[in-house]
C-alpha cells in the first residue's frame, strides 16, 4: 500500500521548523514529532534543551489563538520538557547510569503517536479509495423538477392581470341569529279571536297555517299560558289525539 | 433457479453488505459456500462483460458497488453530507481504537496528549464506533471499539486488513 508523506504536505508554505501555525497540529505530541522529524533529530536522543525551547517559541501566545483547553494541552507538554530537562542537567551518580533516561518516557509516547498518526494516514487513504465505490441508493430518486423552483420571470404586470383574472373569494358576513318576531301576547290574541266565533277549535287548525316550529310552539306556549289564567280548557282523548282548545266557563274578560 | 441468480438478486436488492449465510436465507437448498462460489462467477460474469459495477467484500459481507472509474459520472448527484470526509482528530482516534480495541477514553487521550470527548461523540453518532464493554476498577469508565459500518467506511473486510505496525514507514524510527 502506498503511504503518504504528511510532513511535506503540511508546513509547504515553510522550511523554517519554528514558523509553525500551531492551529494544523493535532496537539503538542504532533508538535514535538514535527519539531523533530523536520530537523533530522535521532528520536532516541533529543536534544532536549534545544527541542525544549524550539517547543516554547512555536507555542508563544497559544492561550490567545486557541481554546483553553487546547492551549493547556501544549502547556502541559511545554511544563513536561521542562523538567527533563532539569532532570537531565542534575549531575549523574554512578548508580544513577543503571536508571531510566529522562526522556524515555517522551519517546515511548512520541514513538507510540507516531505510529497511529501513520495509521490515520493509511485510513484517509482508505477512505478516499472507499469513496469512488458506491452503492445502491446513493443517487437519490428525485421528484419532477417542481415548478416553484424555476426562476420567476413573470413580469408585475403579467402577475396583476392573472390576479384580477380570478374570481373574487365570497364575502364572509357575521353570522346572524334571525330574531323571532313572534310572542306568545299575538298568539293568545288569535286564540281569542278564534274562540269568539266557535266555542272549541282544534289545536291542528292554528299551526297548519305556518310552517315554521316556533309558530307551533309559541301557539301552544299560548294555550298553556290561557289554560293557567283559567281562559280556556285544553281537552284530548287520548295520547297523539287531537288536542281541542275550549272556551273557558268562567271568561271574565269578555 | 440457478444459485447465482438467486444470489445476484439479493445482492442487488441491498444497500448494505451482506454476508454469505445472510445470503443463504433466500433459498433452503443454498448453503453459504455455495453462495460463496457464485459471487466468485458472479464477478467473473461482471468483469468480463464489464459492467459498471461489481460484487466487493466489506467486513464479513458482500455489496454491489461501481467500480472507481464511474466516481466521476456519480458526483454530481453526491449531496454534502454523502461526501463528507473525516478529520486528521478522527482518523487518528478511529487508528487507535481500531489497534487497541476495547479502550478507554482516558488511554485514547494518553496516546493522542489531546482532549477527544468531543471526537468520540461525533464518531459514535456516525455509528463508526460503539461502547463494547466497561472497564474494571474505578469508574468503570466505558470501553470503545469498531463497528462494522467502520469496516465499510474505509473499505476493508476485517482489522486484519490493517496495516502491521513493523509495515509502516516510520522514518525517525532508528535503532542506535
Amino acid at each position: 500500500m502506498r503511504l503518504p508523506t504528511p510532513v511535506g504536505s503540511r508546513v509547504s508554505e515553510s522550511d523554517d521548523p519554528f514558523v509553525v501555525d500551531i492551529e494544523r497540529f493535532q496537539g503538542p505530541l504532533d508538535l514535538l514529532l514535527h519539531l523533530i522529524r523536520s530537523q533530522d533529530i535521532d528520536i532516541f536522543d533529543i536534544p532536549i534543551a534545544e527541542i525544549t525551547a524550539q517547543f516554547i517559541a512555536a507555542i508563544e501566545g497559544v492561550e490567545q489563538r486557541l481554546t483553553l483547553e487546547r492551549a493547556g494541552e501544549f502547556l502541559e507538554m511545554a511544563a513536561t520538557l521542562v523538567r527533563i530537562k532539569a532532570q537531565m542537567l542534575l549531575p549523574r551518580r554512578e548508580d544513577m547510569l543503571e536508571e531510566e533516561d529522562p526522556r524515555s518516557e517522551l519517546v515511548r509516547r512520541l514513538l507510540e503517536y507516531e505510529l497511529f498518526r501513520e495509521v490515520a494516514y493509511v485510513l484517509s487513504d482508505a477512505e478516499a479509495e472507499r469513496a469512488l465505490h458506491r452503492g445502491k441508493g446513493h443517487v437519490e430518486p428525485r421528484p419532477p423538477p417542481d415548478r416553484m423552483e424555476l426562476p420567476l420571470e413573470l413580469a408585475m404586470d403579467e402577475l396583476l392581470e392573472v390576479a384580477l383574472s380570478l374570481p373574487a373569494p365570497p364575502a364572509k358576513r357575521p353570522h346572524r341569529a334571525p330574531v323571532q318576531p313572534i310572542t306568545v301576547d299575538e298568539k293568545i290574541e288569535l286564540w281569542f279571536k278564534a274562540l269568539k266565533q266557535k266555542a272549541r277549535v282544534p289545536f291542528k287548525s292554528f299551526i297548519r297555517r305556518w310552517k315554521t316550529r316556533v309558530h307551533a310552539v309559541m301557539s301552544f306556549l299560548a294555550c298553556l299560558e290561557l289554560a293557567k289564567r283559567g281562559v280556556v280548557r285544553l281537552r284530548q282523548q287520548r295520547p297523539f289525539g287531537t288536542l281541542w282548545i275550549y272556551r273557558g266557563e268562567s271568561d271574565e274578560d269578555r | 433457479m440457478k444459485a447465482t441468480r438467486i444470489v445476484e438478486a439479493v445482492l442487488f436488492a441491498s444497500e448494505t453488505p451482506l454476508a454469505p449465510a445472510e445470503i443463504a436465507r433466500a433459498s433452503s437448498d443454498l448453503t453459504p459456500a455455495q453462495v460463496e462460489e457464485a459471487i466468485g462467477e458472479l464477478c467473473r460474469e461482471y468483469e468480463r462483460e464489464e459492467r459498471a459495477f461489481q460484487i466487493y467484500p466489506l467486513g464479513d459481507g458482500y455489496q454491489i458497488l461501481t467500480r472507481p472509474e464511474c466516481a466521476t459520472y456519480l458526483e454530481t448527484f453526491d449531496s454534502i453530507t454523502r461526501t463528507q470526509r473525516l478529520t486528521r482528530a478522527a482518523l487518528e482516534t478511529l487508528a487507535i481504537i481500531a489497534y487497541r480495541q476495547p479502550v478507554s477514553r482516558m488511554e485514547i487521550e494518553e496516546l493522542r496528549g489531546v482532549n477527544v470527548a468531543g471526537v468520540l461523540r461525533n464518531l459514535q453518532e456516525r455509528g463508526l464506533i460503539e461502547v463494547v464493554d466497561r472497564a474494571e476498577g474505578l469508574g468503570r469508565p466505558l470501553l470503545y471499539g469498531t463497528t462494522r459500518r467502520f469496516l465499510d467506511h474505509f473499505g476493508l473486510r476485517s482489522l486484519d486488513d490493517l496495516p502491521r505496525p513493523e509495515d509502516l514507514q516510520i522514518t525517525l524510527r532508528t535503532e542506535r
